[in-house]
C-alpha cells in the first residue's frame, strides 16, 4: 500500500519535473513561406519537426506559428510540386523560407502524336520549347522564335520583308524537293504556320526522330512540329485577363560597303566605254541605300481571357500585329482571333474546338533592295525640278518605290472539332474534323509613268499604258480523323495503344486577271471591265487553273508498353495510301520500333543520388514523303495560239505539255536514333544528347532532261532518283539554380550536321549531277559525295601580272593581263568546264545557340545568342553583271599594272572576271545576339491594388548585333528550293529591332 | 446515360462504315484543266489544235535564234545595237565572235527548236490515226512535216550534226546524228509534204499555213546549202512556174505591213499586235529604242552593209532607217543613251545609230510592233536561189533572168540606177549573185549562212574574228552537254 502511493508520487513530481523542464525550454516560431518561381506567399505549405510528427501549416498569407521545444534541431518546410527545405532553428524565433519549385518531374506530360506521354516513358527524340520562350521574339512568325532554342533545328530567314516566313529544317537537308516539317496544330496538319499568333501558342513540341515521327508516317520524313495553342483548365474558374502591348522599331544595322560618286567615276573612267567623267571630284554621289531603307516600327496588341466552369472551359485570344517594312510601301498586318473551348457533355463524352481565323494584309516592295546595289552612285536621284531622275540600266529605285502597288490580302481559317468518348474504364474514343481554309486576293496597279534623266531624255523606265493585275485563289483542305486510345497502368505495367484511321482531301484553285488602261490611278478604280470602248482590254491576261487537288487516305497504330518506370518499348506502324501516285504505287508501308531504359529508376543507382534522371534510348523508323505537285505522274496537254490570215485572226492550238511519270512512288526515310538524357543534382543540371542517322531514298526530284526531248527550256521531269544522308550529333546542356530570390538558368545547345549525297539520277537514266541556282549558268551541284546543293565554279588563284605570266598558264581566248587566272584543276593544259569544281557547302556544319535567363525578385533578363558555322554563300547579286552596275568597295584594290594587285583583277563591269568562280564565295559562318529582355513585374501588393495578378514592364531588343564575315546585308540566305540555297541574289534585309511593352494579367 | 450511348455508337459505327467505303475512289484525282496525253489528240478538232499548236512555236521569242538575231550581228551586216552597256557582256561578243558555249541564248534556242519538233510529231504520229476527213488529215500531215523541215533546217546550220528526234518516244540517251542523215530527214519531209498540200489559194486553208509553195522554196534552199544545185533549180524554178508568186511593186512591202500575205510571201509568220499570246516579240527586239518607242534596238545596220549598196539603191533606206528620218509621219529621234556616231582610236566610224527598216510597223507603241510578220520565205528570195542554182549549173542565162528581175523591181522605174546585170563568167556571176543577196535580203538572217556555205566566211568575216574550222557551227550549249553527261559532244575547236 504505502509503496504505491510512493511510486504514484514520484512520478507525478517526474512527470512534473518533466513537464516544467519542457515548458520552460518550448518556444514558438514564426514566419512566412514564400514560392521562389512566383514570389507569392505559400499558403498550405507544412512546417514540421524534423524526426517528430509535430506540424503546422501556413494560412492564407503563408504565414505559419509552430511550437517547438527543447531537442527540436530543425525544422522542415514543404509543398507539392516545390523542394523541401531544412533550415536550422538555433536561436531564431522568426524563420522566413522561399521554397524553390521541383524541375522537371518524372511526370511532367509531353505531347506526342495523337496523345500525350510522360516524359518519362517518351522513347522518342522530343524538344519542347514553352510559351515563355515563344514572346521573347517579335515577329509575325512563331517560327522565328525557335531558333536557338531547341537542338537540331535550323530556321533561316529566306527575307526580311514583312510576312516573310522562315524556311525551316529539323536535322539537315533530307530530300531534294521539299525539305520543310509538317506542323500539327492542335491536331490539324498544316504546311505552314503564318496565321498564328505566337501569344496563344501554349508550347511547341520538335518531334525530330523516327518513334516519334512514325504515328505521321506519310508526312513526317522532315520532322514533325506540334503546337498546342492555349485553354483553359478544369477547376479554375475564375476569369483571367491577359493583356500584352508592344511597340518596336525595326533598324537597318548594316548597309553593304559600295563604291561612292568619286570611287565609282575613277572606276568607270578605267573602263572603255561610257560612262565617262572629266573630273571624277565633281562626280555627285549618292548613297541608293540611305535613300531607300528608313527605320520602321511594328505595333503588336494581344489579349486573351480564359477560364472554364464546371462542365467546360474556355480561352479567347484576340491579337493585333502591324509591321511596316524597312523599305516604304512594304508592310504586314494581321489580326488573329483564336477560340478553344472544350465542353463536357455528359460525363464521359466530351465536345472540343479549336479554331483560328486570320485575316491579313500585306504589301510587297517592288524588288528595289536589288536595283539600290547595282545604282550608279554618281548620278543625282532627282532632277533639278524635283521628279525622279533615270538610272541607267537599272532604273531609279525611288521611282520604282512610288509607283508600284501590290498587295496579297486575305483570311486563313483553321479549325479542329472533335468529340471524345470514354468507355469501358480505359477506352477514349475520339473523332474530330479539321479544316484548313484560306483565300487570298493579289492585287498589283502601275500607273502611267515617264522617268526622264537628268539631262531631260527619256529612260527605260517607263509605263505607257497603266495596268492592272488581280489573282484570287482559294484552297480548303479538310482532315477527318478517327482514333481510339487504350489507357491502362496494372501493378507494374502500364500500355498506352492507339489505333485509327483517317482521310484527307486538298483543293485549292486560282484565277488571275490583268488589264490596262485604267481610267484613274486611285485604288477606288483597281476592278477591271472588258471594254472595247474605253480601250480596257484583257486579251491574253486571264489564266485559272487548279494549285492541289490530292487526297489521302491512312492507317494508324501504335502501342506503348512500360514495366515499372523503368523499361518501356514502343511499336509504331502506318499505311498511307496518296492519289499522288499510280494504283500500283499507291500505298506505303512505315513502320517504327523503340526502346528505353530509365536507368535511374534502377535499384542500383539510389547510391548515385546526386543522379535524378538517367535515361538511355533509342528508335529507327521509317517515313514517307509525297511532297511533289499533284499532277506530276500524268503527261498532259498544253494551250497556246497560232496566228492566220488577213486580219491576223488568234487560232487556238493544243500540244503535248510536261512529260509525267507514271511509275513515281513513296519517297522514304529511314531514321536511326540514340539517345541519353541525364538530369543531375535534383535535375539542376540536365542534359540531353542524341546521335542520329538518316538516309532519304527513291527522293522525288525533278531532273533536267536534254532539250532534245522537245519540253521547252529548263523544263524537268519527276523521277525517284536520289539518295541523301543526314548524320550528326545533337547535344543539350541545361543548368538551372535558385538562391533565395535569385534564380537563374543556362542552356547551350548545339547540331552538327553531316549532308551527303548517296546516288542522283538511277531509274531516270538522265544524269548523276543535279543541278540548281540557274543564274549564269548553274551554280549549284549535287553529286554523290557532296551536299546537296553544293556550290561549284572555277577555282582562282591570284591575276595574270604581265605577259610572261598569262603564257606560261592554261587560259581561255578572252583572259588577258590583269584578269584573274581561273586554275587548272584537273591538269589537262586547258580551263573548260572540267575545270569547275566544288567550292563549299550551303549547309552548315553546326548549329549552335546559347540562352540564359536570371530572375530577381522584380526583374527579369532573358538572353538568347544563335549561330552556325562551316557554310558558305554564294554572292551571286555581284556576279549577275549584263549591263554597267556599281561596285563593292573591295574593287578599288584592283590591279592597275604590274604587281599592284594579286586578289582584285582590272576594272570591267561584266565579262571573264564575273564568271562565277571561288572569288564570290564568302563564309556565311555567324554569331547572332537574337534576343535580348529585360522586364519589371510590379511588387504583389502594388498589383493588388490595381486588382491585377500581374504587371510587367519589358524592354527588347532582337537581332542585335550579328558577327560574320559576310559582306551583304546578312549571312541568313535561306530558301524553300533545296538547290538553290544560300544563294544572295539581293534579298531584303533582316534588320535589327528594339521594343518596349507590358504585360497585364487580371 | 445507357439510353444515349447505344443509339451515339450505331450512328459513329454507321458513319465510319460509309466512310470505310468510298475508299479507293477517293483516291483517284484525275488532272483538271488539262487533257492527258492518252486523251489527245482523238478527233478531227483535237487535230487541228495539234497543228496550229506547232505553229505556235514560231511565236515564241526564243524560236527567233535565242531572242536576238545572232547570225546578222555576227555577219558583217550588223553589230549588237542598243545602247553600249545593253547585253554588252552577253551578245556583245556576238560582234566579234568573242562569244562562249554558256550563253542563254544559244540554249533558249535550241530547246525551243526541239519543243518545235515535238509538237510536229504529236502530229505526224498521232494524227493519221485519228478517223476523220481524209483530205484534212492528210493537210495537217503536210503541214506538220514542213514545220519539222524547217525546225531541222535551223538546227543542222547551226550546229550540224544534231540528235535526231522523229517520234514522240526519244530515247535519253540519244546521241548527235551525223548531219547528212539530218538532211536526209529534213528533204523526206519536204518531198511528203509537197506531195500533199495544195498551191496557195488553192485549198491550202489560211494565209500563213504552209503551201506547196512553201515546202518546194524551203527544199530549194536546203538542196542550195548542200551544194545540191540540180535539186535547188529545179525546185526553185517550179515554185517561179506555178504563177502563184510575185514581187512587190514596192520594196517596202516585201517586209513590211501592206505586204502581209502577199504576191511575194512564201511562207510568213502571222502575228496580232498584242505584248500578249499571238504576238511576236520578233521585231521589238530590233524596233526603234528611245523615240518613238519601238523595242530594244538590237540588230543596227553595219557602216559596211550601208557602203555596199550601189549608188542610189533605194533598197538602202529600204533597210536602214536613219535619226531624222520620217517614217509614216513618225520622226525617227532615238536613243539618248546612245552615242549618235561611235568611232575608234583611229576616228574610223564603228557605228552609227540606225535602225532595221524591214521590222517597222506604222505606229508608236511597242504592241503594235508585235504585231509584224516575220517573213520566212519570199519571192525574191526563190529568185536569187534559182539564180544561183542556175548559174551552178552552167545556165547563166537564166541566172541573170532571175537576177535582174529583183534589181528591176529594186530600182522602181528609175532607169539611171541599178543596171541589169550581164555577166556571163560562173565565177564573177557567183560573186555578185551573193552580193545582190546582200542588198535584197541584208538584216533577214541570210547573210552569215551565205557566206559560210559559199566559202567566204574567212575572207569576209576574218577580220571581225571569225576562227576558220570554228565559227561555221555555234557550239552546243553547255548546259545540254552537262545534262547528257557528255553524250552530245561539242564541235571542233569549241572546248
Amino acid at each position: 500500500m504505502r509503496s504505491i502511493f510512493f511510486r504514484t508520487s514520484v512520478l507525478i513530481l517526474l512527470l512534473a519535473a518533466v513537464f516544467t523542464q519542457a515548458y520552460a525550454q518550448n518556444r514558438i516560431i514564426t514566419g512566412s513561406v514564400k514560392a521562389g518561381d512566383t514570389g507569392e506567399t505559400l499558403p498550405a505549405a507544412t512546417v514540421a519537426v524534423k524526426g517528430a510528427t509535430r506540424g503546422e501549416i501556413t494560412d492564407m498569407n503563408g504565414a505559419f506559428r509552430i511550437e517547438v521545444q527543447q531537442g527540436d534541431a530543425i525544422l522542415v518546410f514543404s509543398f507539392v510540386g516545390y523542394d523541401p527545405q531544412e533550415i536550422i532553428i538555433g536561436v531564431q524565433t522568426v524563420i522566413n523560407v522561399v521554397l524553390q519549385a521541383t524541375q522537371q518531374t518524372l511526370d511532367e506530360v509531353v505531347v506526342i502524336g495523337y496523345g500525350r506521354v510522360r516524359k518519362s516513358d517518351l522513347t522518342g527524340a522530343v524538344s519542347s520549347v514553352k510559351s515563355k520562350d515563344l514572346v521573347k521574339i517579335t515577329s509575325s512568325s512563331p517560327e522565328q522564335s525557335l531558333q536557338g532554342k531547341a537542338a537540331g533545328i535550323q530556321v533561316t530567314s529566306t527575307s526580311g520583308a514583312p510576312g516573310a516566313t522562315p524556311s525551316v529544317r529539323i536535322r539537315g537537308v533530307g530530300t531534294f524537293n521539299n525539305s520543310s516539317p509538317i506542323y500539327v496544330v492542335d491536331g490539324v496538319i498544316l504546311d505552314n504556320i503564318s496565321f498564328l499568333n505566337s501569344a496563344d501558342i501554349e508550347s511547341m513540341e520538335i518531334l525530330k526522330d523516327a518513334s516519334a515521327t512514325a504515328i505521321y508516317g506519310s508526312r513526317g520524313a522532315n520532322g514533325v512540329i506540334l503546337v498546342t495553342t492555349k485553354s483553359g483548365t478544369i477547376g479554375q474558374e475564375k476569369t483571367n485577363f491577359s493583356y500584352t502591348g508592344e511597340y518596336s522599331l525595326q533598324l537597318l544595322t548594316k548597309k553593304i560597303d559600295l563604291l561612292n560618286g568619286k570611287e565609282f567615276a575613277i572606276i568607270a573612267n578605267e573602263i572603255p566605254g561610257d560612262p565617262e567623267y572629266n573630273n571624277v571630284d565633281m562626280a555627285p554621289n549618292t548613297d541608293w541605300q540611305d535613300l531607300i531603307f528608313r527605320p520602321a516600327p511594328i505595333h503588336s496588341h494581344q489579349l486573351s481571357a480564359w477560364g472554364a466552369s464546371k462542365k467546360s472551359t474556355y480561352y479567347i485570344g484576340i491579337g493585333y500585329f502591324n509591321q511596316q517594312g524597312i523599305i516604304e510601301k512594304s508592310g504586314y498586318q494581321r489580326l488573329s482571333v483564336k477560340l478553344n473551348n472544350t465542353y463536357n457533355l455528359t460525363r464521359s463524352l466530351k465536345f472540343g474546338n479549336n479554331i483560328t481565323i486570320a485575316p491579313y494584309s500585306q504589301q510587297n516592295e517592288p524588288g528595289v533592295v536589288f536595283q539600290a546595289y547595282r545604282a550608279w552612285p554618281s548620278l543625282l536621284p532627282y532632277r533639278a525640278d524635283g521628279t525622279y531622275a533615270g538610272v541607267q540600266g537599272v532604273g531609279n529605285p525611288m521611282a520604282n518605290i512610288d509607283y508600284s502597288n501590290s498587295f496579297n490580302k486575305g483570311v486563313r481559317a483553321v479549325g479542329n472539332m472533335y468529340t471524345e468518348a470514354t468507355f469501358l474504364k480505359y477506352f477514349t474514343a475520339k473523332s474530330s474534323i479539321g479544316i484548313d481554309a484560306g483565300y487570298n486576293k493579289g492585287e498589283s496597279f502601275s500607273p502611267v509613268y515617264t522617268v526622264l534623266y537628268y539631262g531631260g531624255t527619256e529612260s527605260m523606265q517607263k509605263h505607257t499604258k497603266s495596268s492592272l493585275y488581280k489573282g484570287f485563289s482559294d484552297n480548303l483542305t479538310w482532315l477527318w480523323e478517327n482514333t481510339l486510345n487504350y489507357n491502362q497502368t496494372f501493378n507494374e505495367h502500364s500500355v498506352n495503344a492507339v489505333a485509327g484511321y483517317t482521310m484527307q482531301n486538298s483543293n485549292s484553285e486560282y484565277l488571275n486577271v490583268s488589264g490596262e488602261n485604267i481610267i484613274r490611278d486611285g485604288s477606288d478604280f483597281w476592278y477591271l471591265q472588258y471594254n472595247n470602248v474605253s480601250g480596257v482590254g484583257i486579251n491574253g491576261g486571264l489564266s485559272n487553273g487548279v494549285g492541289d487537288y490530292y487526297s489521302m487516305i491512312s492507317y494508324l497504330a501504335r502501342a506503348n508498353y512500360s514495366y515499372d518506370n523503368k523499361y518501356i518499348l514502343t511499336a509504331t506502324i502506318r499505311r498511307d495510301g496518296s492519289s499522288k501516285f499510280a494504283q500500283e504505287n499507291r500505298y506505303g508501308n512505315f513502320p517504327s520500333f523503340a526502346a528505353g531504359w530509365n536507368i535511374s529508376q534502377e535499384s542500383f543507382m539510389e547510391k548515385f543520388s546526386k543522379v535524378s534522371k538517367l535515361k538511355l534510348r533509342a528508335s529507327w523508323g521509317k517515313i514517307g514523303n509525297e511532297k511533289i505537285a499533284y499532277a506530276n505522274r500524268f503527261s498532259l496537254t498544253q494551250d497556246m495560239v497560232a496566228v492566220f490570215g488577213i486580219g491576223d485572226v488568234l487560232y487556238p492550238g493544243v500540244t503535248y505539255g510536261r512529260s509525267g511519270n507514271p511509275d513515281l512512288r513513296w519517297e522514304v526515310t529511314s531514321q536511326t536514333d540514340i539517345g541519353l538524357e541525364i538530369g543531375l543534382f535534383d535535375n539542376k543540371l540536365t542534359g540531353e544528347f542524341d546521335f542520329y542517322n538518316r538516309i532519304t531514298d527513291d527522293i522525288l526530284v525533278d531532273l533536267s532532261t536534254p532539250g532534245f526531248l522537245g519540253n521547252g527550256q529548263g523544263s524537268r521531269i519527276t523521277y525517284n532518283a536520289g539518295k541523301v544522308l543526314n548524320r550528326g550529333f545533337e547535344g543539350t546542356f541545361n543548368w538551372r539554380e535558385s538562391v533565395g530570390e535569385l534564380t537563374y538558368s543556362i542552356g547551350v545547345l548545339a547540331s552538327t550536321i553531316h549532308n551527303e549525297v548517296l546516288t542522283v539520277g538511277g531509274s531516270g537514266g538522265i544524269d548523276s549531277l543535279l543541278y540548281g541556282g540557274n543564274i549564269k549558268g548553274f551554280l549549284t551541284q549535287s553529286r554523290v559525295g557532296l551536299p546537296i546543293g553544293a556550290f561549284y565554279g572555277y577555282k582562282t588563284d591570284g591575276i595574270f601580272q604581265n605577259q610572261a605570266e598569262l603564257d606560261a598558264y592554261p587560259h581561255t581566248g578572252d583572259a588577258g593581263i590583269g584578269d584573274l587566272r581561273r586554275v587548272d584543276v584537273n591538269d589537262d593544259g586547258v580551263i573548260n568546264d572540267q575545270d569547275r569544281t566544288y567550292l563549299g557547302s550551303p549547309i552548315p556544319k553546326v548549329i549552335f545557340g546559347l540562352n540564359g535567363e536570371v530572375t530577381y525578385r522584380q526583374f527579369d533578363l532573358s538572353v538568347g545568342f544563335q549561330g552556325q558555322a562551316g557554310n558558305k554563300i554564294f554572292n551571286a547579286k555581284e556576279f549577275i553583271r549584263p549591263d554597267a552596275y556599281n561596285f563593292e568597295q573591295h574593287v578599288m584594290d584592283r590591279w592597275t599594272g604590274e604587281g599592284t594587285s594579286t586578289t582584285e583583277p582590272r576594272a570591267s563591269y561584266g565579262g571573264y572576271n564575273y564568271i562565277p568562280s571561288d572569288k564570290f564565295i564568302q563564309d556565311g559562318s555567324f554569331l547572332r545576339l537574337r534576343s535580348l529582355v529585360i522586364g519589371y513585374s510590379l511588387p504583389k501588393a502594388t498589383c493588388e491594388k490595381m486588382n491585377m495578378t500581374e504587371f510587367r514592364l519589358y524592354v527588347k531588343g532582337s537581332n542585335l548585333f550579328t558577327l560574320t564575315k559576310f559582306t551583304g546585308y546578312t549571312p541568313e540566305i535561306g530558301s524553300g528550293d533545296v538547290l538553290s540555297n544560300g544563294i544572295d541574289t539581293g534579298i531584303y534585309p533582316i534588320t535589327a529591332s528594339f521594343s518596349f511593352g507590358v504585360n497585364l494579367t487580371f | 446515360m445507357k439510353n444515349r450511348i447505344k443509339p451515339l455508337t450505331i450512328v459513329c459505327l454507321t458513319g465510319l462504315l460509309i466512310a470505310f467505303s468510298g475508299c479507293e475512289s477517293f483516291l483517284e484525282k484525275d488532272p483538271q484543266g488539262a487533257l492527258t496525253q492518252e486523251t489527245f489528240p482523238t478527233t478531227g478538232s483535237d487535230a487541228l489544235l495539234a497543228v496550229n499548236a506547232a505553229y505556235g512555236t514560231m511565236l515564241d521569242l526564243r524560236f527567233h535564234s535565242g531572242i536576238f538575231p545572232l547570225t546578222d550581228i555576227m555577219s558583217d551586216d550588223a553589230r549588237k545595237g542598243s545602247n553600249p552597256t545593253d547585253q554588252s557582256t552577253e551578245i556583245g561578243p556576238y560582234d566579234n565572235f568573242m562569244f562562249t558555249k554558256t550563253g542563254n541564248e544559244l540554249a533558249s534556242w535550241w530547246s525551243t527548236l526541239y519543243m518545235g519538233i515535238k509538237r510536229a510529231n504529236v502530229v505526224i504520229e498521232k494524227v493519221p490515226l485519228i478517223t476523220m476527213d481524209e483530205t484534212l488529215r492528210s493537210r495537217y500531215v503536210a503541214e506538220a512535216k514542213f514545220l519539222r523541215g524547217l525546225f531541222y533546217f535551223d538546227l543542222v546550220r547551226a550546229w550540224g550534226d544534231v540528235p535526231l528526234v522523229s517520234n514522240l518516244t526519244p530515247s535519253v540517251d540519244l546521241a548527235r546524228s551525223p548531219r547528212e542523215d539530218v538532211y536526209s530527214l529534213i528533204e523526206q519531209d519536204l518531198l511528203d509534204a509537197i506531195a500533199a498540200l495544195s498551191e496557195k489559194g488553192q485549198g491550202s486553208g489560211e494565209p500563213g499555213r504552209a503551201t506547196k509553195g512553201s515546202a518546194k522554196a524551203l527544199l530549194a534552199k536546203v538542196y542550195l546549202f548542200q551544194g545540191d544545185f540540180t535539186n535547188a533549180e529545179k525546185y526553185s524554178v517550179e515554185v517561179i512556174t506555178s504563177g502563184k508568186y510575185g514581187l512587190e511593186p514596192d520594196f517596202i512591202d516585201a517586209n513590211g505591213v501592206n505586204g502581209e500575205h502577199g504576191i511575194e510571201s512564201v511562207f510568213e509568220i502571222g502575228a496580232v499586235g498584242l505584248e500578249a499570246a499571238g504576238g511576236n516579240g520578233y521585231a521589238n527586239v530590233q524596233g526603234v529604242r528611245g523615240t518613238p518607242n519601238r523595242g530594244w534596238g538590237f540588230n543596227r545596220p553595219s557602216p559596211d552593209l550601208r557602203s555596199s549598196f550601189e549608188n542610189g539603191d533605194p533598197r538602202l533606206k529600204g533597210t536602214i532607217m536613219d535619226l531624222g528620218d520620217v517614217i509614216d509621219g513618225i520622226t525617227i529621234l532615238g536613243d539618248g543613251t546612245t552615242p549618235d556616231i561611235t568611232r575608234d582610236e583611229n576616228g574610223t566610224v564603228l557605228e552609227t545609230e540606225c535602225y532595221n527598216r524591214k521590222v517597222w510597223t506604222p505606229g508608236t507603241d511597242v504592241p503594235t510592233q508585235f504585231g509584224h510578220n516575220r517573213r520566212i520565205l519570199r519571192y525574191a528570195d526563190v529568185l536569187l536561189i534559182a539564180a544561183e542554182a542556175s548559174n551552178e549549173n552552167n545556165k547563166p542565162g537564166q541566172a541573170l533572168l532571175y537576177l535582174n528581175q529583183v534589181r528591176e523591181r529594186a530600182r522602181q522605174g528609175n532607169d539611171a540606177i541599178l543596171p541589169d546585170i550581164t555577166e556571163n563568167d560562173k565565177d564573177k556571176l557567183r560573186l555578185l549573185i551573193l552580193e545582190e543577196r546582200r542588198h535584197e535580203l541584208a538584216l533577214e538572217g541570210h547573210r552569215f549562212w551565205d557566206l559560210v556555205r559559199t566559202g567566204m566566211a574567212a575572207e569576209v568575216l576574218g577580220p571581225l574574228g571569225f576562227v576558220v574550222g570554228k565559227n561555221e557551227l555555234f557550239p552546243v550549249p553547255q548546259s545540254e552537254i552537262d545534262i547528257s553527261k557528255g553524250t552530245l559532244t561539242q564541235n571542233q575547236n569549241w572546248n
